[in-house]
């Protein structure tokens, strides 16, 4: 389902990654784990077509990103859900028509998009707050929101960057456990992550990143913050 | 089905910008309703010139006047044997003093006025060279005739027109750094709206769209207000104008034309083309998605 070969992406001098190769399959569910700055927002803005490589290529769904189109971009986006450390809900809107937006803006029908929107806050357990305001939430609240968001469309991959970054321990294993149920019904979930807490909890398959290098891919393994080298 | 009803969101989504925009929408109607109607009064200015000009070319009328001493029936013979003239009509100088007379309130004076000769030629294309032959007699004084005036109109026109559209190119100029700077603002405030839109996968059409709108609603929105002043200063006017056409010109009181709807059309269509390519070249710029 997402497939690197020889990515490499350089700043202008700095690389952020450097010939990663990597395949996650469909319904798996992977950590990416590293230090900050060790290029596991790079590598996840290569999937969400944030950002290009300099070298190399990047498939999602079999389509090589590298050869698609500015105007596909969205194509592209609408299979992937993508939840993110700041949540990124739109302020003046309420839960509900934050996560029937990307419905309406498809044309959807209104039915049929508060049928979705109801069933996707059900699976993140907030069919009661539709009317509440983002800044009316907790974090916890809002991270959910952010994920019934993602998956609203039925998108097979679902990347979460950093989802746990602003959120307490208890809250960050309730949103890493509510992930690992929605790739228990076939979708590939690829979680970036610095937290050792929730990686180490679930025991998945876990992937090091250091310096831009994969240097550790492990099935079932954990967090430690300096990896045995098993690539 | 679908696309309508994705048009329709982009139409809430417009009236949601709009309402946001707050006071600027304001800034931005009146600076363009008052360039169209400068616009709008020129053109029409114009278009009026034009049907007179027009009107004036279709005329076969000559008027000459005559030099004192001379004998209007013999020069009027004189003319008829011209091949492309029809008819000569003389109006001797104490029936047009009586007319004036009974006309105007004149002091006690005595007869200023000349033997008149009013020459009809058989066609428009006639009326030049019948018009240079009658000007070689020598008891002609003076001729006129419409399409001379037609011609003097018209250069003026071309001056206005010019001086016109220099105006209106000005004003659209600067409103379109308004309606820029507006969007502009609008783009800013929704900065990370439009970054989450984008993250999500929604088309660019959906997120631009609104912005391109909303600059043409506020074409749409001047160009009503500048229609309804030019309605109100023609309704004003109109009899004025008409009034002091018809004196100079009678024939055009039955082909006078103000072209008003024709006006009216551009002007709309001027409005919403700057407003909206105003918002397109603006969104473009500064929607980088």
């Amino acid at each position: 389902m997402i497939r690197l070969q020889n990515v490499t992406k350089d700043y202008g001098g700095s690389p952020a990654l450097i010939n990663v190769n990597l395949h996650i399959a469909l319904g798996e569910f992977a950590f990416l784990v590293g230090p900050s700055g060790a290029g596991k927002s790079t590598l996840m803005r290569l999937l969400y077509r944030e950002e290009t490589p300099t070298s190399g290529s990047v498939f999602v769904g079999g389509v090589n990103l590298n050869r698609l189109h500015r105007r596909q971009v969205p194509l592209l986006r609408r299979r992937l859900g993508t939840i993110f450390q700041d949540y990124k809900l739109l302020p003046r809107q309420t839960v509900f028509n934050n996560v029937a937006y990307i419905l309406r803006a498809l044309g959807v029908d209104e039915k049929e998009v508060a049928k979705r929107v109801q069933s996707a806050l059900s699976v993140v357990s907030l069919e009661h707050k539709g009317d509440a305001y983002p800044d009316e939430l907790s974090g916890g609240e809002q991270q959910r929101v952010g994920i019934a968001r993602a998956i609203v469309n039925g998108p097979p991959v679902l990347l979460a960057d950093e989802p746990t970054g602003n959120l307490d321990p208890a809250t960050s294993l309730e949103i890493v456990q509510l992930l690992e149920r929605i790739a228990e019904r076939g979708t590939t979930v690829f979680i970036s992550t610095h937290d050792t807490t929730i990686v180490n909890a679930l025991r998945r398959r876990v992937i090091y990143l250091k310096g831009g290098e994969i240097v550790s891919d492990v099935d079932s393994g954990v967090y430690e913050l300096e990896p045995n080298l098993n690539v | 089905m679908r696309h309508l009803r994705i048009f329709f969101r982009v139409i809430i989504e417009t009236g949601i910008g709009v309402k946001r925009s707050g006071w600027s929408n304001w800034l931005v109607v009146s600076i363009l309703a008052i360039a169209l109607t400068i616009f709008g009064g020129i053109l029409q200015l114009t278009m009026t010139m034009k049907n007179v000009v027009t009107a004036c070319g279709s005329q076969l009328e000559i008027s000459a006047y005559l030099k004192d001493g001379f004998q209007p029936k013999r020069v009027a013979r004189e003319i008829s044997q011209i091949p492309e003239v029809q008819l000569v009509e003389i109006v001797t100088k104490d029936v047009a003093w009586d007319e004036m007379k009974s006309t105007f309130k004149v002091a006690s004076l005595a007869n200023p006025l000349p033997n008149t000769l009013h020459i009809r030629a058989s066609n428009p294309q006639a009326v030049e060279a019948v018009a240079a032959k009658v000007k070689l007699l020598g008891a002609v004084e003076n001729i006129r005739y419409p399409l001379k005036v037609a011609r003097k109109i018209n250069d003026l026109r071309h001056f206005i027109e010019l001086a016109g559209f220099a105006i209106t190119a000005a004003l659209s100029a600067a409103t379109l750094t308004v309606i820029g700077n507006t969007i502009h603002l609008l783009i800013e405030s929704r900065q990370r709206e439009i970054e989450i839109l984008s993250l999500m996968g929604v088309s660019p059409f959906y997120i631009k769209g609104p912005f391109i709108l909303q600059g043409a609603t506020y074409g749409a929105g001047s160009a009503l207000v500048a229609i309804l002043v030019l309605t109100g200063v023609h309704l004003y006017l109109d009899p004025y104008v008409t009034d002091q056409l018809v004196s100079i010109a009678p024939f055009l009181a039955k082909n006078l034309e103000y072209g008003l709807w024709e006006t009216f059309a551009i002007v709309i269509g001027l409005g919403v083309l700057v407003g909206a390519g105003g918002s397109w070249w603006t969104s473009g710029r500064y929607i980088k998605i």
